[in-house]
């Protein structure tokens, strides 16, 4: 059998009666048309389709179907009693059409929670002094490279608005001033005295760092 | 009345509207499952079977398909189960309990009932997949996309698998004398070497 005889012979059961592609049945007509071997495939082919339509089929009488008829009634009759009704569609339950909602909702809030501590579900972190949290961001260097000196005795300890006038460290609580941009706006001088009143200052716990500096701006 | 109305009124659980759709499609259901199992009484009682399955599921069928197309697929599903369950393929079938009509004279009589015992013997050689699909064409005259719908696949597939069944079922009947022959004495052995 050459080739293309195998390939044509694939489609031809289904040639007459038309169900292949345009393309394909005219590859098969054309190919019928020359060779005698796939034109007795087809024959035969079509013989067993007559062979198989020919074919008694199983007709039973009358009689026959009364009786399948009252059996399957019986049947069907006896399925009804025993049929349980078929539980509600989830969809229509209250729990399920809440419960969905409800798990998003506490799921977002968990991780809404998780990934933002100031959330106010949660115990408030104690509260830094706004002192401490200025003296943290000063800068450590200044402290460790220069150690504390002796205090001075003889200097007296003046907190002296740049107007002149007297203030006390209780006063000026309301610190906005950065110690860094006090610092920053001195000469070198100035720099210096200054932290030496702030040492002296902060070892006889009379003045904080802040106050000074706000004091001094 | 027509499908859809009465399969609206069984699926409210109305008896007589599902007797009304067992009268109109039992004979197209009794003759795929004879077809498929080659037994008459087996094939009553899984006609009876898949009525009884439709009746029972027919709420859950939502009209997508025909409701033809849908009673086939589980009757076939019922005989396949047969087939699976019985462990071999048909027993032998007695072509001569039903009556030919329309036959000439006895010698073109005989021929025909010799042409039909060697197509029975073929079929029952067949895939239970491929005769289904045989008798779901040529009988039922379902269209490829209707025989997909109801044995699954594709319609490309459903052609393939038709002229497939044909191809087998020409070669088988024209073995089917020396078939026989040799099955007689060696039912395994052969079965299995013939089969490969």
């Amino acid at each position: 059998m050459k080739w293309r005889c195998a390939l044509i012979q694939r489609w031809l059961p289904a040639y007459p009666d038309g169900d292949l592609s345009p393309f394909w049945r005219g590859m098969v007509r054309s190919h019928l048309e020359k060779c005698p071997a796939c034109r007795e495939e087809l024959a035969g082919l079509e013989a067993v389709v007559m062979n198989l339509k020919a074919a008694p089929r199983p007709e039973p009488d009358q009689a026959f179907w009364d009786n399948f008829n009252r059996e399957l009634h019986l049947k069907l009759a006896r399925s009804v009693q025993s049929v349980p009704e078929p539980p509600p569609s989830r969809f229509y339950k209250i729990p399920y059409l809440l419960g969905a909602p409800a798990l998003a909702g506490l799921l977002l809030w968990v991780a809404f929670g998780y990934l933002n501590p100031e959330r106010p579900g949660m115990p408030p972190q104690p509260q830094m002094s706004q002192e401490q949290k200025a003296l943290e961001k000063t800068p450590a260097a200044p402290r460790l490279a220069a150690p504390a000196p002796a205090p001075e005795k003889s200097e007296a300890v003046m907190m002296v608005s740049q107007n002149g006038h007297e203030m006390h460290g209780e006063d000026d609580l309301d610190l906005d001033g950065d110690l860094d941009s006090t610092l920053a706006g001195m000469t070198e001088t100035e720099r210096e005295t200054f932290l030496k009143k702030v040492r002296q200052h902060e070892k006889d716990g009379s003045c904080t760092r802040e106050s000074l500096a706000v004091c001094w701006a | 009345m027509t499908d859809p109305q009465l399969v609206a009124r069984a699926q409210e659980g109305d008896l007589p509207a599902f007797e009304e759709l067992v009268k109109k499609y039992q004979r197209e259901i009794y003759g795929l499952a004879y077809r498929l199992v080659l037994d008459a009484e087996e094939a009553k009682d899984l006609t009876q079977q898949a009525f009884m399955q439709a009746f029972v599921h027919i709420r859950g069928f939502r009209q997508q398909a025909q409701f033809r197309t849908w009673l086939f697929r589980i009757a076939i599903n019922q005989c396949y189960n047969y087939l699976k369950n019985r462990k071999k393929f048909g027993d032998p079938v007695d072509c001569d309990e039903y009556v030919l009509v329309g036959e000439d004279s006895p010698e073109e009589e005989l021929v025909a009932q010799e042409d039909h015992r060697r197509l029975y013997a073929a079929l029952e050689r067949l895939p239970a997949k491929q005769r289904a699909v045989i008798t779901l064409k040529l009988e039922q005259g379902l269209s490829y996309e209707e025989i997909s719908k109801v044995l699954g696949g594709t319609a490309g597939a459903a052609r393939v698998n038709y002229c497939q069944a044909l191809k087998t079922l020409k070669k088988y009947m024209q073995n089917e004398d020396d078939y026989e022959v040799a099955v007689r004495p060696y039912p395994k052995m052969v079965t299995r070497v013939s089969r490969r």
